[in-house]
């Protein structure tokens, strides 16, 4: 949370900043998997690596997002880069299995950013490679489609050697919350009673005590009852928009700054 | 009388949580796991070491100067202890930052030798562990951000009020923040050497200002 925080007042800070005398690159929107400022990919093209992209994702949980920019100056390409994934929050929360691929196109930079829970597979090393062997010949022919596309593919074939929990994530966040108040409510009743016993005697105060964790399980089954009923219906609505074309968001995965950079 | 008793609880949970000593134990332990992981990615380095000081060797064995430069660096960096107490210790805290420190410029002119060498530079062992350095390096910039993200959240709820009071009665100090690593080397104009052709320039002046610190 103190990070989200951190990482908020960083945007935030720099969004402020732009009036002064060195604007930092602003981050964008995140709206789609492949996001090009730069205008160099096709439509056709950046639909193509979208699908690709979206099925992987379906298939194996993990998100990996594309970025092309005209440049970062004046950070570097890895300041940037956190930046905009601690802003993007590629991945799914607690997974943390996200991955940025970027792109300064006049810098002739580019870098990948992985999350923490892929730093086991996508390792630096293998970032690298994927840069320096598979990616920069391609982008120094100017075969920036290509290059991208390889180096998606690389990067996915990486991340499917990696034990990830199903993609299916809605389920399993409606499980944790379940039963996350259950100690809370164990203590409260130990605490709350005693002081309600000292309060009103014996009979009174675990008659209060009683009631009260009565209220209290049925408020909370209640809320959990519509919270269900609410996370469904959304869940519902989001499955319809996502056949529509959009809907799509990041789950709340972590970066530490793992990865690899280049330039051709 | 008990009716009493419940009311002073009562009133004391209220003060704890409005005078912000929860917020105090919230942002202290923030700090904590901030600095484990700038720690971690430390150690990280310093693991990365003796591979790296063995693959420059089987290239460039005659570079003794740097590599034995490196290895002391390494060493030093052993030597001390990196308890999450030192966060409370501004004078340990500094130990440990000079001799990590120390080892950022050791390695930076191993790395910088290393450009000497086409025949290591493509040796596809050195090329992996460079980039696990670049990212270790890397991922060391990062903690240390938010360490002082984390930090700075700190030392303003201590000294601001009422908290400052909350802080001062239960032995709260300010934690040092990082400091910028070369701060002599920032204020002096950098020298650049254009003549005497010869021996590669880049290498030669970081071992000697490595010492210095």
């Amino acid at each position: 949370m103190r990070l989200l925080m951190a990482a908020m007042v960083l945007v935030f800070g720099a969004a402020a900043g732009v009036a002064a005398a060195q604007s930092l690159q602003p981050v964008p929107k995140l709206e789609s998997r492949v996001t090009d400022l730069t205008g160099t990919l096709t439509a056709g093209q950046q639909a193509e690596l979208e699908q690709k992209l979206a099925d992987f994702e379906a298939r194996k949980g993990a998100q990996i997002a594309v970025l092309l920019v005209a440049t970062t100056q004046p950070e570097e390409i890895e300041q940037y880069s956190i930046r905009v994934t601690d802003a993007w929050k590629l991945g799914r929360k607690k997974v943390d299995d996200g991955a940025l691929l970027i792109l300064a196109k006049d810098d002739h930079k580019l870098r990948i950013e992985n999350g923490y829970g892929l730093e086991g597979v996508l390792t630096d090393a293998a970032s690298n490679r994927i840069i320096e062997d598979t990616m920069v010949p391609l982008l120094r022919q100017g075969q920036y489609f290509n290059a991208i596309s390889a180096g998606v593919d690389q990067m996915m074939r990486l991340i499917d050697g990696e034990q990830l929990p199903p993609p299916d994530r809605t389920w399993q966040h409606r499980r944790a919350q379940n039963w996350n108040f259950l100690p809370f409510l164990l203590f409260g009743l130990f605490f709350g009673s005693s002081i309600l016993r000292s309060a009103f005697g014996r009979t009174g105060g675990a008659l209060l005590s009683g009631t009260a964790v009565g209220a209290v399980v049925f408020l909370l089954t209640q809320l959990l009852g519509i919270a269900i009923g609410a996370a469904v219906i959304s869940g519902l609505l989001a499955l319809l928009l996502g056949a529509s074309g959009g809907g799509w968001s990041s789950g709340g995965g972590g970066f530490g700054g793992g990865g690899a950079s280049g330039s051709w | 009388m008990r009716t009493l008793k419940v009311c002073l609880i009562l009133a004391g949970a209220l003060l704890a949580s409005g005078c912000g000593y929860n917020r105090i134990q919230q942002q202290d332990e923030a700090v904590k796991a901030a600095w484990s992981e700038v720690v971690n990615q430390y150690q990280r380095r310093a693991d990365l070491v003796p591979n790296l000081v063995n693959t420059v060797k089987g290239f460039a064995a005659q570079e003794q100067k740097v590599l034995i430069g490196v290895t002391e660096a390494r060493a030093k960096v052993g030597t001390i202890q990196a308890t999450p107490e030192l966060v409370n210790d501004p004078q340990a805290f500094q130990k440990f930052e000079a001799a990590q420190g120390q080892l950022s410029q050791a390695l930076k002119s191993l790395i910088a030798v290393s450009e000497n060498y086409p025949q290591l530079k493509s040796d596809q062992n050195f090329r992996d562990l460079q980039a696990q350095l670049e990212g270790t390096e890397n991922r060391i910039t990062v903690a240390r951000n938010r360490y002082i993200q984390a930090v700075q959240d700190y030392n303003v709820t201590l000294r601001s009020f009422p908290t400052n009071l909350t802080a001062m009665i239960f032995k709260y100090a300010v934690k040092p923040n990082f400091t910028v690593q070369n701060e002599a080397e920032i204020s002096h104009p950098p020298t650049v050497d254009f003549g005497s052709g010869g021996t590669p320039a880049g290498a030669a002046p970081a071992p000697a200002g490595a010492p210095a610190h």
